[in-house]
């Protein structure tokens, strides 16, 4: 299977985990999942660009980790959006949204 | 907040690293076990789930290098790992890494000397001056004249009717005196000289000089109507001389006859605005007359004397400055057409070293940076091929570490590491030996010139010598590295590292044949100008170096009228000449070879007319009878002076035989008359003499006209029968007894005055000397280096030769030949280019030809024979290669 978050384009896979962890706090795995499910399997992925995505999130202060037993009585780090995450989200679905659109307008007129 | 949090994190990464690393291990672990139980749900069993999650989502370890090379802490941490090991890489061979680091000590340590001069010459500002950068220099120009003849410094109505307070560009214009002066301190009946500098009243309040123990020199001292005699001394010669004697304020020294009051001490560090001169005292440009008893100085429109310098105001410009004083310098042509001056004035920035000449000093130092850089070169391609044998010692270490996931980045990185540590120390030890050798070169100065030059090793010198240092780690690291990191695993893993022939060394037998084509380069220019050096030492002046002494004096300074001047060189004459061992004494206005001169344009009487374009340019010397006797220059026709034509002043000439030639071909001179441009009556020739050197030891004949009149102001030389320097003491004695208050500005015998125009030669000899000396021997060094490395590589095929039947001498041949070869490349590049430097420095050469034959074929054997020598060794082991045990290798 092709590692789809090689198309992911630099940054973009931090927005798509902010907005995981805007729903409710997650372990590591279970962004992934969340990822791969609401892309419809687009994306998906691997451990390394996540956790690195993971820590570079962390250490901006846009998300908080906390060590938390799975219903599965697993033991696993939960993730949750700051005040300053949520704001980031905000302001990057925005201009994502003008940036898709504008896109998609260049593509459209020809 | 961020960046704190981020740095927080990182440190708390570097430093718990264990912690840390259990934390991530868990997460991770806990992440492909959920992925696993996921895949167990759809059946697989848990090995195959945990094996599908790996293949789909990374292994383990992969994840976890790739998280920790994300944060920056990952950058230091592997460059601290690089640094550990590779000191340790360097300790497993310290006589290689001793050889490698000297050899680039040297190269450094020696560049970093001469820019210590550079930065003490050229870079350094006056120090204890506030603000030096808004300094400017006002320079008179002649744009007819070309190089530092065209530039003069101001007269003083130039200074004081326009220049000083008719620009809008400077705060104010302070001037001072170009020339220090040697000054005699007449200290209670003993006399001793001095160096002072004469500056204008404003001089310390525009710097900014405060004294430390009462005032400066105020503008009220420095009125030309009303002169004060006053000066404030160098704190220096304060503490040498006066003991620190705080009590010193208003009492009086007596200079040149002149009874000056102390009004302050200048600041320690405190030493003008002139490199290499260190004035024991500053007086008022006013009193210059006093000073140098040369009447009409201040209202002289004709001598250029001071300096001046402009502190900028902010809002002005340099190029607006230098339109005014270009304005100021027309204006004084319109009012003053009689002064014919057609000149433009223009501006410098003000450094220690006034501006005309700091293109001598650049050239000087440029030179001499360009030699040291050369050997540095060498070092370097040293190091480089040094570091190349080792890197390709090093290749399965390298493809091991590649196969266990090491970039190329990685690879790098280490391999710079190394080299940019072998060159830090090397910086490190070339610091210190340039803290020693900047003096030691320093010493080579003639102790008559009174220079005092301070070498500090500041932030400037300590910054060029980092960078050096950092740009030949990573010159000579650079190619090692990229080699090295080019890795093919399979075959290196296999051991298949067996390089066929010298094809495969290519890039290390470039940097040897380089090698040898800078060395080529060096060796040349060095012995071109050791040979010149031993040619100018043996070049004869005309006049005995070994028996002679000379004092320089001048009882004008203190204001003796003539009749006292007279009796007092009278006295003196008869004193020496009655110490024992003295064989005769005279007096010349000045010796020949040294800074001063006297022209003039002289033609044969006969010809004198109003038409008359045959005007002869010569040097004049002024000698009193006995002179040539005393110098040891024979008369080749007719007779001396004696002291009534001196007395008399008589118009009688002994002529050098060039002029005797160019006025009177052919004919005897004696008897006949000359004219001197400009003078009345015409002068009879009573005598010959054969030429010898006046201006410089490298000259064409110059014709010279002795004339026996006689100034304040002489040099006394004394010939003995013994060593000249036992007599140095009694003849100061002597001058002493007949008058206390004279002191000699320069004692010394003939040999320690023949240092002076020998300088230029000395220091380009020896410095060069000493650059060619360590190029061969580095070069011997990177050629034995090479050429054992490849004998050991190719140990092999040496080992299949000889099983094959060949002889040890094919063998050696086969070795000397490639080393040979190399060098033979090196010397053709290097001749060429050597041929081309030498026009440079083929002013400075004395009675050898930039092209001189016999020093082209003589580098080139010698680095032949170095060659031959360099490859034995590494021959005679090879031809010792048992075929058995080289084979048996495999």
């Amino acid at each position: 299977m092709p590692d789809k978050s090689s198309d992911l384009v630099q940054g973009t896979l931090d927005m798509l985990v902010l907005k995981t962890l805007a729903l409710e706090s997650m372990h590591g795995y279970g962004i992934s999942v969340r990822i791969e499910q609401m892309s419809k399997g687009v994306f998906r992925p691997n451990a390394g660009s996540l956790f690195l995505a993971i820590q570079r999130l962390h250490r901006d202060g846009l998300i908080d980790g906390e060590w938390k037993p799975t219903e599965n009585n697993r033991r696993a780090k939960y993730y949750a959006l700051t005040e300053k995450g949520r704001k980031r989200l905000n302001s990057e679905t925005r201009e994502w949204g003008r940036q898709a659109a504008a896109i998609a307008r260049i593509l459209e007129a020809s | 907040m961020s960046l704190l949090r981020n740095l927080t994190s990182g440190i708390r990464t570097l430093f718990r690293k264990e912690q840390v690393d259990r934390e991530l291990d868990e997460e991770l672990r806990g992440y492909q076990e959920m992925a696993a139980d996921e895949k167990m749900k759809q059946g697989m069993s848990r090995q195959d789930a945990l094996r599908a999650v790996r293949l789909e989502r990374g292994s383990l370890g992969g994840t976890k290098e790739i998280i920790r090379s994300g944060g920056w802490e990952f950058v230091v941490d592997t460059l601290w790992r690089d640094l550990l090991f590779a000191v340790r890489m360097l300790r497993r061979n310290p006589g290689s890494t001793a050889a490698v680091v000297i050899a680039l000590a040297l190269g450094i340590g020696l560049n970093a000397t001469v820019f210590s001069f550079v930065n003490a010459l050229l870079l350094r500002p006056p120090t204890g001056v506030k603000a030096p950068e808004q300094l400017r220099e006002i320079w008179i120009h002649n744009p007819r004249d070309s190089g530092a003849q065209g530039y003069l410094p101001l007269t003083y109505p130039d200074y004081f009717y326009y220049y000083r307070d008719h620009n809008q560009s400077f705060e104010g214009l302070l001037a001072y005196d170009g020339d220090p002066h040697l000054v005699i301190w007449n200290r209670s009946g003993e006399g001793q000289t001095v160096l002072g500098q004469l500056v204008s009243g404003n001089f310390f309040s525009l710097l900014d000089v405060n004294a430390v123990l009462g005032r400066t020199i105020s503008a009220e001292d420095d009125q030309p109507a009303n002169p004060q005699p006053v000066v404030v001394l160098g704190y220096g010669f304060w503490r040498r001389h006066l003991g620190s004697d705080s009590t010193i304020l208003g009492k009086t020294l007596m200079l040149n006859g002149v009874n000056y009051s102390v009004i302050g001490v200048a600041p320690p560090g405190f030493t003008g605005l002139l490199v290499g001169f260190e004035p024991d005292f500053w007086a008022p440009t006013a009193m210059v007359e006093q000073i140098t008893r040369d009447k009409g100085r201040l209202s002289n429109w004709h001598g250029h004397w001071l300096i001046a310098i402009g502190r900028l105001k902010p809002e002005a410009s340099t190029n607006g400055a230098r339109a005014e004083v270009s304005v100021l310098e027309h204006q004084i042509e319109k009012d003053h057409p009689d002064l014919e001056r057609n000149l433009d004035a223009t501006v410098f920035p003000a450094t220690l070293i006034p501006a005309p000449y700091r293109i001598y000093v650049s050239a000087f130092t440029g030179l001499l940076m360009a030699v040291f850089g050369f050997v540095l070169l060498i070092a370097c391609a040293n190091v480089a091929s040094f570091l190349l044998a080792r890197a390709t010692g090093r290749t399965r270490e390298m493809a091991v570490r590649s196969a266990l996931g090491a970039g190329r980045g990685r690879l790098i990185q280490q391999m710079l590491v190394e080299s940019t540590l072998l060159s830090s120390f090397a910086g490190l030890l070339g610091l210190i030996l340039a803290y020693w050798t900047a003096p030691l070169l320093l010493a080579l100065k003639p102790a008559s010139l009174p220079i005092t030059l301070r070498l500090p090793i500041d932030w400037r010198v300590l910054l060029f010598t980092i960078i050096v240092s950092l740009i030949c780690g990573v010159a000579f690291g650079l190619t090692p590295a990229l080699r090295s990191a080019k890795v093919q695993l399979a075959s290196n893993l296999k051991d298949e590292t067996r390089p066929a022939g010298f094809r495969k060394s290519r890039l290390r037998s470039l940097l040897l044949t380089g090698e040898v084509a800078t060395c080529t380069l060096l060796l040349v220019c060095a012995t071109l100008c050791v040979r010149s050096l031993r040619n100018a030492s043996s070049i004869n002046p005309g006049f005995n170096t070994q028996h002679v002494i000379a004092a320089r004096l001048d009882p004008g300074s203190l204001g003796y009228s003539e009749v006292q001047v007279r009796t007092f060189y009278e006295q003196l004459s008869e004193h020496v000449r009655a110490l024992p061992g003295v064989t005769a004494a005279s007096f010349t206005d000045h010796l020949p070879l040294g800074p001063a001169r006297e022209h003039t344009l002289a033609t044969d009487a006969m010809r004198l007319g109003p038409g008359n374009k045959d005007w002869l340019p010569i040097d004049r010397l002024r000698v009193a009878p006995g002179y040539f006797q005393t110098m040891g220059i024979p008369l080749l026709r007719g007779r001396d002076f004696n002291s009534s034509e001196t007395e008399a002043g008589a118009s009688v000439a002994i002529i050098n035989e060039t002029l005797a030639q160019r006025l009177w071909k052919n004919q005897d001179p004696l008897g006949k008359r000359m004219n001197f441009y400009q003078e009345k009556g015409p002068t009879e020739v009573i005598g010959v003499v054969p030429t010898g050197k006046y201006r410089t030891l490298g000259e064409d004949p110059v014709p010279v006209v002795f004339l026996p009149q006689m100034w304040a102001r002489r040099t006394l030389v004394v010939r003995t029968s013994g060593d000249p320097a036992t007599l140095l003491a009694s003849v100061r004695r002597e001058i002493h007894s007949v008058d206390p208050n004279i002191a000699p500005t320069d004692l010394e015998t003939m040999q320690q005055y023949m240092s002076l125009p020998l300088f230029p030669a000395r220091t380009l000899g020896l410095l060069l000397g000493v650059s060619g000396f360590l190029a061969l021997v580095l070069t011997a060094i990177g050629l034995f280096g090479v050429i054992s490395y490849i004998v050991s590589q190719r140990t092999h095929e040496i080992g299949v030769r000889v099983a094959l039947g060949a002889r040890r001498s094919d063998i050696l041949n086969l070795v000397v030949r490639h080393g040979l070869f190399l060098t033979v490349v090196g010397l053709v590049v290097g001749l060429g280019m050597a041929f081309g430097a030498a026009q440079l420095v083929s002013s400075l050469l004395y009675g050898v030809a930039p092209t001189d034959p016999p020093t082209f074929i003589a580098v080139a054997t010698t680095l032949c024979v170095v060659t031959v020598l360099a490859c034995y060794l590494p021959a005679r082991r090879a031809m010792r290669v048992d075929p058995m045990v080289s084979l048996r290798y495999e």
